[in-house]
């Protein structure tokens, strides 16, 4: 699905309760192109997250949406054994591994999401990670998955 | 950093009024301000005439300073504020209140509910399904609560700490409930049950996490000179600190040695004519026990990575609790963990009773100087250095 082909409010109504507004929009709109685009500042090259309407190192308003490699490293890393409830995600079978990526392109630079493919019992802290994509209520959501080179 | 500090030792706090903490009331929010609120002003020797300001936090479920105001019939209200919630909020506005002459006597009163996300009860509760949920709506998402559980993770990782630092904070916590007739839970804590205790946010259990309760806390202040007139001895503000650093989403947070903590504590010590050497009473949050750590750490009593050395180090084995240097209790009340989650409120009353020396079993010998440090590290750090008068 491009990212152009769906309307702000089923863009509004697809990532709920994510809140999506005019200053979130163009990052969520990157998913359904299967890019992660936090703010990148174009006259100082500062990255932001969560996206903000202006670059908070230089104070410019001209940010821009720009993708990342998806290349990163567990920061943070947290099993739930229990939590808010989402299609696909079932407490009852194994703790469900939430993790905040330091992206390769800067650091403090974070994103938040699961980590797919590996036990969760053997996810730690300082492993390298890449982007990926599952399904959430028919759209595209990023998530993450320990690199070819560590796993 | 302003390093100024004109209002010290110029507020008191005169009045104190706790509902006591509890996991079974049917009681609502107002219900529980209101008696708060009454036993503070009389505890002051202050009746509804003599209160001219009402800080009233801004919890779920809680009235306004509107309701307050109508409900106790206080006319002429000069100054009336709704903070965020976690009590430093309010408190700040309310010493800054007097400071300023906004008013003369100000009641700040924080309500407590259990609320349905939090407790199985409340959400069975049909009076309670309009309180608003407070937790992230999707798990990917360390907001919140869950942003705790995420860097008591990398402190666990960064300084190889075992979680036997969290499990004798807990320990720590229950031990002093058990002297405190406000408490919600008294039952001793062994660390056989800190280990059995079910997992909620891994690396956090259920006994890293505050105890949902009912009930309510309110104080007045005035000013330090009007204080020496009325009915209790006076407890000065000797500082106060809310702390703030510029990447504050849980998980933007630059790292585990910057953050809202670290500001609160360069803004007291600079404030402050005492520290932690003068400290007789040491009250630090623990809404989640890495927050305590973090405290302990930031507040100087040990280096970054050394609380579970600490504590274990100023571990009083014959009454199971910490006493730092053989003398100083840590939350002698029991904290939010054991006397309930009051989101700092217990930590400012529990100071303000032992600088009265009202503190009875639990009493600090002559404690003359209180640290209350609370709040977390995001968007709520907050402290205050409090004075017998």
């Amino acid at each position: 699905m491009s990212d152009t082909q769906l309307s702000d409010a089923d863009l509004v109504a697809g990532y709920a309760p994510l809140t999506v507004d005019r200053d979130t929009a163009d990052f969520y709109r990157g998913w359904l192109a299967r890019e992660l685009r936090p703010n990148r500042c174009a006259d100082c090259g500062h990255w932001h997250h969560p996206p903000r309407p202006m670059c908070p190192a230089c104070w410019s308003w001209n940010v821009e949406p720009t993708a990342v490699s998806g290349n990163g490293t567990i920061y943070l890393l947290i099993l739930l054994h229990q939590g808010p409830p989402a299609p696909g995600v079932d407490y009852t079978a194994g703790p469900y591994p939430v993790a905040a990526v330091e992206l390769a392109e800067q650091p403090g630079l974070r994103i938040t999401s699961t980590v797919v493919g590996t036990p969760v019992h053997e996810l730690a802290i300082g492993q390298a990670v890449e982007l990926t994509w599952i399904e959430r209520n028919g759209l595209p959501f990023p998530a993450f998955q320990r690199t070819e080179a560590t796993s | 950093m302003s390093t100024r500090n004109p209002i010290k030792d110029q507020v008191a706090v005169v009045g104190i009024g706790s509902t006591g903490f509890s996991r079974a009331s049917d009681r609502t929010s107002l219900s529980l301000a209101l008696e708060a609120a009454t036993a503070a002003v009389r505890d002051a020797g202050l009746t509804a005439a003599d209160i001219d300001g009402v800080v009233a936090t801004a919890e779920p479920g809680g009235p306004s300073p509107a309701a307050v105001s109508s409900s106790l019939g206080l006319d002429n209200v000069t100054h009336y504020t709704r903070p965020a919630p976690v009590a430093g909020f309010s408190f700040v506005d309310a010493v800054n209140a007097i400071a300023s002459g906004s008013c003369d006597h100000v009641l700040v009163v924080f309500p407590f509910l259990r609320l349905p996300w939090a407790s199985r009860q409340a959400a069975n509760d049909p009076f309670r399904r309009h309180l608003q949920t407070g937790m992230a709506a999707f798990p990917e998402s360390i907001a919140n609560a869950a942003g705790y559980a995420a860097w008591a993770s990398r402190y666990l990782y960064e300084f190889g700490a075992s979680r036997d630092t969290f499990a004798r904070i807990a320990i720590n916590q229950r031990t002093n409930a058990a002297q405190n007739p406000l408490a919600a839970i008294q039952t001793p804590l062994t660390m056989e049950d800190y280990y059995a205790a079910r997992m909620i946010r891994e690396p956090l259990c259920m006994l890293d996490m505050d105890l949902p309760v009912d009930g309510a806390d309110a104080f007045v202040l005035t000013t330090a000179e009007r204080a020496r007139d009325l009915a209790q001895p006076p407890v000065l503000v000797h500082a106060t600190a809310t702390g703030l650093v510029a990447q504050n989403d849980e998980d933007q947070l630059p790292n585990i040695r910057h953050h809202g903590q670290h500001v609160v504590i360069d803004t007291l010590k600079a404030k402050s004519d005492v520290w932690i050497d003068d400290v007789d009473v040491f009250c630090p949050y623990d809404g989640f026990t890495i927050i305590t750590t973090q405290w302990i750490e930031n507040a100087g009593w040990c280096g970054p990575g050394e609380a579970g050395a600490f504590l274990e180090q100023h571990w009083d084995d014959a009454s199971n609790r910490v006493l730092i240097n053989g003398r100083v209790p840590m939350n002698p009340h029991g904290g939010s963990l054991s006397e309930g989650a009051t989101r700092g409120t217990g930590f400012l009353r529990e100071s303000v009773t032992q600088l009265r020396g009202q503190a009875g079993d639990r009493q600090v010998a002559d404690a003359q100087v209180a640290l209350a440090l609370i709040g977390g590290f995001f968007f709520n750090s907050q402290g205050a250095v409090l004075r017998a008068g």
